[in-house]
């Protein structure tokens, strides 16, 4: 194996389960929470910490920080949304509890912040909450209908949302006022979204084993097949190191498969199977800026595949297995969960070579 | 389908029309199981608790996997549930699900075989249904009830205090013709021995197929319901590839009304018996012991479902048989 890539910076230690990890955008703080129901923030260098939630028995489920940073979202099983506003200074971890909304007998498992705007959209059974956290007041309630909402994602335009769920997704425009969505069939439940951050693709992992993908203004998708179970983490480069397109990575059971667009006038969409874990993969995530992507599984084993490709180290000290990762929006830090509560970050070897 | 892995949880199934005892029974599942962690999963409400167990009250949401076929459904709100329970440290020990009087119990069954990230972490061990002894005449029309008595693994004909003996002997015979396999008991208060419904692993291919011999010894069955039973018990041995090319066009084409089957055979060179069991179109078989020297080699079939006597079993399974007619 190759020189390491990433050095363990600091360690610690959640009540339980680590359900999400989510950067500040500027990549100063760290914000994780846990099925006990915590809610941290940490700081990046130093992991330095200050609970905004204390274990509470419901598992907090989903994290994440406004487009500016001044805002951190948390929500799960008791049905909470809580808003944080953090502290100008980034050195400073403390934070305001602004917003508690309520939603009984709710699971909140998903939420998104709009990419440029305050605006959180969150899942409600079988529609979403878009919220403005500035005006404190809902904006839309987009329904489903069909189906629960299973996961969501903003187009990095800012103008559509997507919703996900049985046998189709759907996209309103944000500029019509949510209204009538326009709806992509999926061939089973579609349990994972993701739009490239180009904004050309939206992918689907669907549970009848396949994997479409649409070009954004296009109605007809590529579908690939071939999966040995459902799909179900996606995520896309931020680089587009061939012909123009960026990286697909998804995971199913135990593997992870990357696709990408062969630059051939066909438009195919070629792939490798990337198959060193043992147990179900929980997270990919490719490096801002660049090709290595990041794999996550019950295994105990993070692995870090140079140029999506090849394995160039593999991090451990997760023993039940790692739940999940992040990284700093910079590509400075990865952030790694655990299922028996284990929060790492993990650090740029400064001596060695350049990474991608 | 593929068995579940060993240290997963075991799931029970509670299904039956409301007010047939489905609450009393899970509340004395409760109170055996104290001290152990259960979750319970319910659709309805009804009076459930006890301090300490975590109830949670889920609306059934039915996924498709295969452009609406019946046979490839799950439910969506149970993969969900379960995917988070599992996470928590101090996991349970035990999981039961309460489904409506109205619930279709195949997509709950279902779920357990085909959604791999459930199949890790749980394994059904039981579907028990609980019958109204006084009042299931009045439902034998709806399909639901029919259901739930075709795929049960236990049957609990309770209320018997308020029926007479001879309507019991003939409900029973009723629900005998409709499930061979089931083990019925006569319950007051769905009072019964805990280890009769927990523990059954009936969803084991290593548990030996367990045919009501009365079943078997009743020459004539009175098929007139829709909903059937019918078992197979022939020597001989089968030829593998027969057998495969029939079930799976039988599976292909008449899935939808074959509720589930279970079967142990005897493959042309095999020392070994094959065991098998199916729900709708999904079907898991593998090779079990070996024959023991001083037993009988045969072939035992139940199949349970919908319109039966058309499809010919019996006929096509000796088509299947070394020598057989094809």
């Amino acid at each position: 194996m190759p020189k390491p890539l990433l050095n363990l910076t600091w360690q610690t230690l959640l009540a339980d389960y680590v359900t999400a990890l989510a950067w500040s955008p500027d990549g100063s703080r760290l914000a994780g929470c846990s099925a006990a129901g915590e809610v941290v923030v940490f700081d990046a260098r130093t992991g330095a910490s200050m609970a905004l939630q204390d274990k509470q028995g419901l598992s907090v489920d989903a994290i994440a920080f406004s487009a500016d940073g001044k805002f951190l979202a948390a929500a799960g099983q008791a049905g909470t949304v809580s808003i944080w506003q953090m502290a100008a200074d980034s050195a400073e971890l403390s934070a305001k509890l602004l917003t508690q909304l309520e939603n009984p007998r709710v699971w909140v498992d998903c939420l998104r912040w709009h990419p440029y705007q305050p605006e959180l959209a969150f899942n409600l059974g079988r529609y979403v909450q878009v919220w403005d956290a500035v005006e404190q007041s809902v904006i839309a309630t987009p329904a489903f209908e069909t189906s629960s909402v299973l996961d969501l994602a903003w187009h990095p335009s800012g103008d559509y949302l997507t919703l996900s769920g049985n046998l189709s997704v759907k996209t309103w425009r944000r500029d019509d006022g949510y209204n009538a969505p326009e709806i992509r069939e999926t061939g089973g439940a579609s349990g994972a979204i993701a739009i490239s951050p180009d904004g050309q693709y939206l992918a689907s992992g669907n549970n009848d084993r396949t994997l479409l993908v649409w070009e954004w203004d296009n109605p007809y998708p590529w579908q690939m097949q071939g999966f040995p179970a459902k799909v179900r983490q996606l995520a896309w480069s931020t680089v587009q190191p061939q012909g123009g397109s960026p990286l697909l990575a998804a995971a199913c059971a135990d593997g992870v498969v990357v696709w990408a667009k062969a630059k051939d006038a066909d438009e195919r969409w070629t792939s490798h199977v990337l198959d060193l874990h043992s147990a179900p993969v929980t997270a990919v995530a490719f490096q801002p800026q660049s090709t290595l992507l990041a794999t996550a599984a019950e295994d105990s084993w993070v692995c870090l595949w140079q140029q999506s490709t090849q394995a160039a180290q593999i991090l451990e000290g997760a023993a039940d297995g790692f739940s999940t990762l992040a990284w700093s929006p910079q590509g400075k830090y990865l952030a790694t969960g655990g299922c028996g509560g284990e929060v790492m970050v993990w650090g740029k070897v400064m001596t060695g070579k350049g990474f991608g | 389908m593929v068995a579940a892995a060993q240290h997963s949880v075991p799931v029970t199934v509670l299904t039956g029309y409301l007010g047939a005892g489905k609450t009393t029974l899970l509340n004395r599942i409760l109170t055996h199981e104290h001290g152990k962690k259960v979750a319970v999963i319910v659709n309805e409400f009804g009076e459930v608790g006890i301090d300490n167990q975590l109830v949670i009250d889920a609306d059934e949401e039915i996924f498709e996997m295969n452009n609406g076929c019946i046979c490839c459904t799950v439910r969506g709100d149970l993969i969900r549930i379960i995917g988070n329970l599992m996470k928590r440290r101090d996991k349970f020990d035990h999981l039961v699900i309460e489904t409506t009087g109205l619930a279709d119990p195949a997509p709950v069954i279902q779920t357990f075989f085909v959604d791999d990230e459930v199949q890790t972490q749980a394994s059904l061990d039981a579907v028990v249904t609980v019958v109204d002894a006084a009042h299931i005449t009045q439902h034998w029309e709806a399909d639901e009830a029919l259901e739930q008595i075709a795929f049960a693994d236990v049957i609990l004909l309770n209320k018997v205090d308020l029926v007479t003996e001879e309507a019991l002997v003939a409900l029973e015979q009723r629900i005998r013709g409709m499930n061979a396999i089931a083990t019925i008991y006569r319950t007051r208060d769905a009072e019964i021995a805990m280890d009769s419904i927990l523990g059954v692993n009936a969803f084991d291919l290593g548990n030996a197929l367990k045919i009501d011999p009365e079943f078997l010894n009743e020459t004539a069955h009175e098929h007139d319901e829709t909903v059937a039973s019918i078992a197979l018990t022939e020597p001989g041995t089968v030829d593998g590839d027969k057998l495969n090319q029939w079930l799976g066009e039988l599976l292909r084409d008449r899935g939808p009304d074959i509720f589930r089957m279970k079967g142990i055979l005897n493959i042309k060179g095999e020392d070994c018996r094959f065991v098998f069991q199916g729900v709708h179109m999904l079907f898991e078989g593998r090779q079990d012991r070996p024959w023991r020297p001083d037993e009988t080699r045969k072939n035992e079939l139940v199949f349970i479902g919908r319109n039966l006597e058309e499809m010919g079993l019996e006929k096509a399974f000796r088509a299947c048989l070394v020598g057989g007619e094809f």
